[in-house]
């Protein structure tokens, strides 16, 4: 539990900070000429020149979820934008043992900087530790070491941001209705995650006293159970007035129930960024009107982090001659309005 | 041919109109069998009043009928599978498995091109190979059933996700998708139940009407007497594992209607959800006995469980915990009226 | 003799078990320090007294007594407690454990009262194995990778490792060769010496003269002589007291001596043999005609009819169905030639315990009652009606469940499982084991009637006067080959006995 304080309160910290770099990063993901004009003058700052040759090692979970899988995606590609760089990929795996082999061999072949996106962040902090000892700095990804020892720079999505944005975006649409009724549709609840995004959704809820939450059942963070859970939701609730689903991948059966229930009353808002719930947003002609980010393209910012720690450089966009020890990333609401922004880096 | 059985043959007919009445049927152990799964209907009575108490606007509505039997419908048909293989005395652990790789695959780009028969011809066929295997791996591989369906779900676990690299692949086809929606229902009956319904009958009929039904019975009820009776009992035994990998083909179709999609994690723990309700249903895992109507009374009894709870808003852990329990009070219940009859 | 009780009284001792009578009034007094021997054909119930000594058994009345103190033996460890230790013919030991470990299962020894200590269990081992003269026998190895021979020893050294007062050895020297024999004779001195008293049964008279004292013949689950001195009591007073009977088996009467001799026959076997079990072995049956296959147990005599079946796969020979050779090892050839069999476990080969007798009958006929695999259930169960009928089994109602009939009844449905399918040549193993006496009359007369209408049968079993007096011809069989054939009428129970037991019994 000791992670939730720990990330709420760097939400706060990083409240400023947090939005100008996901602005810097949707800036890098979008391909445009990144605006390093803006950076401090004296900081060396890692940019798309040539620089020394950095051998990144990079160890994640199985890809058996499409964000998993774009997350991989992400870091190939970013990595292939580089000429200095090199990247060796471990096939990833969701067996702790297996990734701790994998994490050991690419200390052994002595990489310049590895990230590490571990299957469990706990069980692999020591490996995490070893690496460090090895003198080769780690950019732990997303799911946190339990020591910070164990990592020179952390970057992550912000689970309770997600629902707390989540909860803002719903609330703000609700405002003005009295007694309104919102449903939440929550990933795998054995997740320590699962529970921060509620967390997250439900502190939100509480700045709108007209708005109550009625019901909320688990799903599985796959479509079948999406489709199950939402069915069961739509029966139980005769009319609601909002939906939060946590995750756009139970979200395609989530829809499909809403579907066949032949339901449209009421506004949904998905979670993680996918691809097609970004179209059907963009589409405009479904209940889903927003979805609430937790973005891969993560794994490409560790890239660039990893390479700037691999030529001793800072962050373009801050003053810092280091780069940062921690990054959580914004979990921005995309709509209708800003999807096209977003739309690249949506995942299938 | 000798006398005594061409006598028998030529009397037979005789002593049928003699001897047989309108109590024959119901005096047969296979039906009786069925009764005692009846048990299970006083479970989902009880199941019904706590939901019509509890919930009583929503649980009684005729769109939750609808709701729960379409729920029911993909677990179900892949159990109707598993009780013949369970019958017979062997272990199907790659359903769930099975039904995610046809899903998937009867989904992919390519697939769908060739739109509604592509993807149900897929699936039926992925199903029915994958079966296949099991069934050459088992009767003429003499591998344990356990281990060779166990190797099944890895691999084709592991397929799927090759197939699909860990992303949801969405239904385009029309067709497909229509026949999950509203406007399909026959008689506000959802085309995905009439196909469960469809498999439970067939099913039946097969356990209790054919010979491979009563071969099914003899090789799980003593599979060397039925070897030294001169039943084929490895070429059974390939049927039924192909006819266990059909049912999974047939609910992968379903699943891609239900779900509109088709994903590497389809079928999650469908091995256990079928085994369990075959069991609390009255099938007995030794083999030797089996009973469809019992199988498919406990898969109505897990989703009416689940659909109580999700309208009553219980979290996943008290939902967890009460299905256990409710898996031992049932088997308890069905013990307990076995015993009174035998 | 007399100042010190017996070690063990047991008096009127009777156990039956469904359809069967198994005791019906034993009595055995056993000294301590004495080898008391227990004779008895198969079936005489032996086993089962064996089992009620050890425990596993409770006896339906009669009276225990243990150093002249009357007790009650309710379980296999109170037996233990008491120092009665049993070495089955069937070793019961588990292959995956030590030798050790095997020795002190239940009773290892231990630290804090769960902690085993494994070293001490071996050297308790070592020590017992040395004084059974087995010393080489490593207490850390795995008892599956030790020969037959070095299992029994492995028996012997865990009835030991208790302290001991009793020991039984249910056949000890049917697995064992002559010097091993020698070095277990030796043991049992030892143990006699020592004051432990020992049960020792055996089939073998020359085993029992050696090293016996005293003898208990037992026959058709009665004690019929107690305490007769081993040495002496001569050996035609022994088979009489055996096979002497007070319940004469009712045998059908049966045509004239070769009565068959000019029909072709149905069955041919040619060379027939499986190594280790049976050496080549030529028959012919003819319709009409019982050929019997007499031996003890082991002789290959279950093996020959399964190898007939293709139910085991020969080395070598062939069997001809009307002169169609046979794929061998192939059940299923073997039944659509025509060939039935009536296996000798009949729960565990033959019967589906949960099903009707209906389906028992039908189970190898399902096809005819079937189109395009539908099967019309009314025809079906009308012919197993008939079928039954004709066999007269009880009750006369296709549809009750076959584990509610007797033994004899169950018979009686596989008999008519084959009836139905209208084999030429039936296999019968043992046909009346687990069958009570008053029943088994009446199935010899329903095997004759199937003869009658032109079956060959060919029988098995190990009770000789059924051989003698049901068969029309008589193979005697010793160690896998057949060492005598005759008319069954030619033959009497002693000169088969004395065939089937080595030439032991030397008139």
């Amino acid at each position: 539990m000791a992670r939730i304080p720990s990330t709420s309160r760097r939400a706060l910290l990083f409240g400023t900070a947090a939005v100008s770099a996901g602005a810097l990063m949707t800036a890098c993901t979008s391909n445009e000429p990144t605006n390093q004009e803006q950076a401090a003058d004296n900081a060396p700052v890692a940019d798309d020149k040539p620089g020394k040759a950095v051998t990144i090692g990079f160890a994640g979970p199985q890809a058996d979820h499409g964000w998993l899988n774009a997350i991989n995606d992400n870091a190939k590609s970013r990595a292939k934008k580089y000429s200095d760089v090199t990247l060796e990929i471990t096939e990833g795996s969701n067996d702790i043992a297996q990734q701790i082999g994998q994490i050991q061999t690419l200390i052994n072949k002595k990489v310049d900087v590895l990230v590490i996106l571990p299957a469990d962040g706990k069980a692999l902090t020591q490996v995490g530790l070893q690496a460090m000892r090895a003198g080769i700095p780690v950019v732990n990804l997303d799911r946190v070491f339990a020591s910070p020892q164990a990592y020179r720079c952390w970057i992550g999505g912000d689970n309770y941001g997600m629902g707390l944005n989540a909860g803002h975006y719903i609330g703000e649409r609700l405002k003005d209705m009295p007694n309104a009724k919102v449903v939440e549709l929550a990933g795998l609840d054995n997740l320590e995650l699962t529970r921060q995004r509620t967390k997250g959704f439900d502190d939100a809820l509480k700045n709108y006293p007209n708005i109550k939450k009625v019901a909320r059942q688990a799903a599985e963070f796959t479509v079948e159970s999406g489709q199950a859970k939402m069915a069961q939701l739509l029966q139980a609730q005769s009319q609601f007035d909002a939906l939060w689903n946590h995750d756009d991948d139970q979200g395609v059966g989530a829809l499909r129930a809403i579907d066949q229930a032949g339901r449209d009353d009421f506004l949904m808002v998905g979670g993680a960024g996918a691809k097609s719930a970004m179209d059907a947003i963009k589409a405009d002609n479904s209940v889903l009107k927003a979805t609430v980010l937790y973005p891969p393209t993560m794994a490409a910012s560790a890239i660039d982090l990893a390479r700037g720690l691999g030529q001793g450089k800072g962050v373009g966009g801050l003053a810092e001659f280091e780069i940062p020890s921690s990054l959580t990333l914004y979990s921005a609401v995309v709509t209708k309005d800003n999807v096209d922004q977003y739309l690249p880096t949506g995942f299938s | 041919m000798t006398q005594p059985a061409t006598a028998a043959q030529k009397e037979a007919p005789t002593s049928a109109t003699k001897s047989t009445g309108g109590q024959e049927g119901s005096r047969r152990l296979g039906l009786r069998w069925d009764m005692r799964s009846l048990s299970l209907l006083a479970v989902l009575a009880v199941l019904v009043a706590v939901g019509g108490i509890t919930a009583p606007d929503e649980f009684l509505a005729t769109s939750n009928l609808q709701l729960v039997l379409t729920q029911a419908s993909v677990i179900g048909v892949v159990t109707v599978g598993m009780t013949f293989v369970i019958t017979s005395g062997g272990i199907d652990l790659s359903v769930g498995a099975i039904v995610a790789l046809a899903s998937v695959w009867a989904t992919t780009v390519a697939t769908q091109e060739f739109g509604f028969a592509g993807i149900l011809f897929t699936a039926v066929i992925v199903g029915v190979g994958c079966g296949l295997v099991n069934g050459l791996l088992i009767a003429y591989g003499r591998m344990v059933p356990f281990i060779a369906t166990l190797a099944m779900l890895a691999s084709a676990r592991g397929l799927a996700l090759q197939i699909t690299d860990g992303s949801t692949q969405i239904v385009t086809v029309g067709s497909v998708l229509d026949l999950g929606a509203r406007d399909a229902y026959v008689l506000g009956i959802p085309p995905l139940v009439l196909i469960f319904a469809a498999v439970t009958v067939i099913g039946w009929l097969l356990l209790n009407r054919t010979t491979f039904g009563r071969r099914t019975v003899a090789v799980g009820g003593n599979a060397e007497a039925a070897r030294l009776a001169g039943i084929d009992v490895r070429r059974q035994r390939l049927y039924l594992y192909l006819l266990s990998g059909l049912c999974c083909g047939i609910a992968a179709f379903m699943l891609i209607v239900l779900a509109g999609s088709g994903q590497n994690t389809n079928g999650n723990l469908y091995e256990l959800d079928a085994i369990a309700a075959a069991i609390i249903g009255g099938t007995l895992l030794s083999g030797g006995r089996g009973t469809i109507l019992g199988s498919v009374l406990g898969v109505l009894v897990f989703t009416t469980i689940t659909n109580i709870f999700a309208l009553n808003n219980l979290e996943t852990a008290v939902q967890q915990i009460a299905k256990g329990a409710i898996i031992v009070a049932a088997v308890l219940v069905q013990r307990r009226s076995m015993h009174g009859d035998a | 003799m007399a100042p010190q009780p017996p070690l063990l009284t047991m008096s009127g001792i009777t156990k039956s078990f469904p359809g069967v009578r198994a005791l019906d009034g034993v009595d055995l007094e056993v000294q301590a320090g004495e080898v008391h021997c227990l004779l008895g054909q198969n079936g005489a119930g032996k086993s089962t007294l064996i089992k009620v000594l050890a425990g596993a058994h409770q006896p339906d009345s009669g009276e225990i007594t243990w150093r002249g103190e009357p007790v009650t033996l309710g379980s296999p460890i109170a037996a233990m407690r008491l120092g009665i230790a049993t070495i089955y013919q069937e070793l019961d030991l588990i292959e995956g454990l030590s030798v050790a470990e095997n020795v002190f299962l239940g009773h290892e020894p231990t630290s804090a009262g769960f902690v085993v200590r494994g070293s001490a269990a071996r050297t308790a081992t070592a020590r017992i194995l040395q004084r059974l003269g087995h010393a080489e026998i490593d207490p850390a190895r795995l008892v599956g990778d030790l020969s037959a021979a070095q299992q029994q020893i492995v028996s012997m050294a865990r009835a030991l490792s208790h302290d001991v007062r009793l020991i039984v050895m249910d056949e000890p020297s049917a697995a064992l060769d002559p010097e091993e024999v020698d070095n277990l004779f030796r043991i049992v001195g030892d143990l006699t010496a020592d004051g432990v008293a020992v049960i020792y049964i055996s089939h073998r008279l020359e085993e029992i003269r050696r090293i016996g004292e005293r003898v208990t013949v037992l026959k058709e689950g009665r004690s019929v002589a107690g305490g007769l001195p081993a040495e002496s009591t001569p050996t035609q007073e022994v088979v009489a007291l055996m096979t002497g009977r007070n319940v004469e088996y009712v045998f059908p009467e049966r045509p004239e001596a070769g009565f068959a001799a000019g029909r072709e026959p149905v069955l041919k076997v040619e060379g027939l043999t499986r190594r280790g079990e049976f050496a080549p072995v030529d028959l012919e049956l003819r319709p009409g005609e019982i050929v019997g296959l007499a031996g003890l147990v082991g002789s290959g005599r279950s093996e020959i009819l399964e190898t007939v079946y293709g139910a085991r796969k020969p080395d070598g020979g062939r069997v001809l169905v009307d002169g169609t050779p046979l794929r061998p090892g192939s059940v299923r050839a073997a039944v659509r030639a025509g060939i039935g069999l009536a296996p000798e476990e009949r729960k565990a080969q033959a019967l589906l315990m949960l099903e009707s007798v209906s389906s028992n009958v039908s189970v190898s006929t399902l096809s005819r009652f079937a189109r395009a695999g539908w099967l019309d259930r009314r025809t079906e169960r009308a012919a197993a009606h008939q079928a039954v009928r004709e066999l007269s089994l009880r009750p006369d109602n296709p549809d009750a469940a076959i584990r509610t009939l007797s033994g004899g009844n169950q018979q009686k449905a596989v008999l008519a499982r084959w009836l139905l399918r209208g084999c030429k040549v039936l296999l019968l193993d043992e046909p009346t084991r687990g069958v009570d006496i008053g029943a088994r009359a009446e199935l010899y007369a329903v095997i004759r009637r199937l003869a009658d209408d032109g079956l060959a049968v060919l029988l098995v079993s190990s009770e000789v006067p059924e051989v003698l007096g049901l068969a029309d011809r008589v193979l005697v069989l010793r160690e896998g080959s057949v060492v005598h054939t005759a008319d069954a009428r030619e033959l009497d129970e002693h000169r088969v006995l004395d065939l089937v037991m080595e030439g032991s019994l030397t008139p």
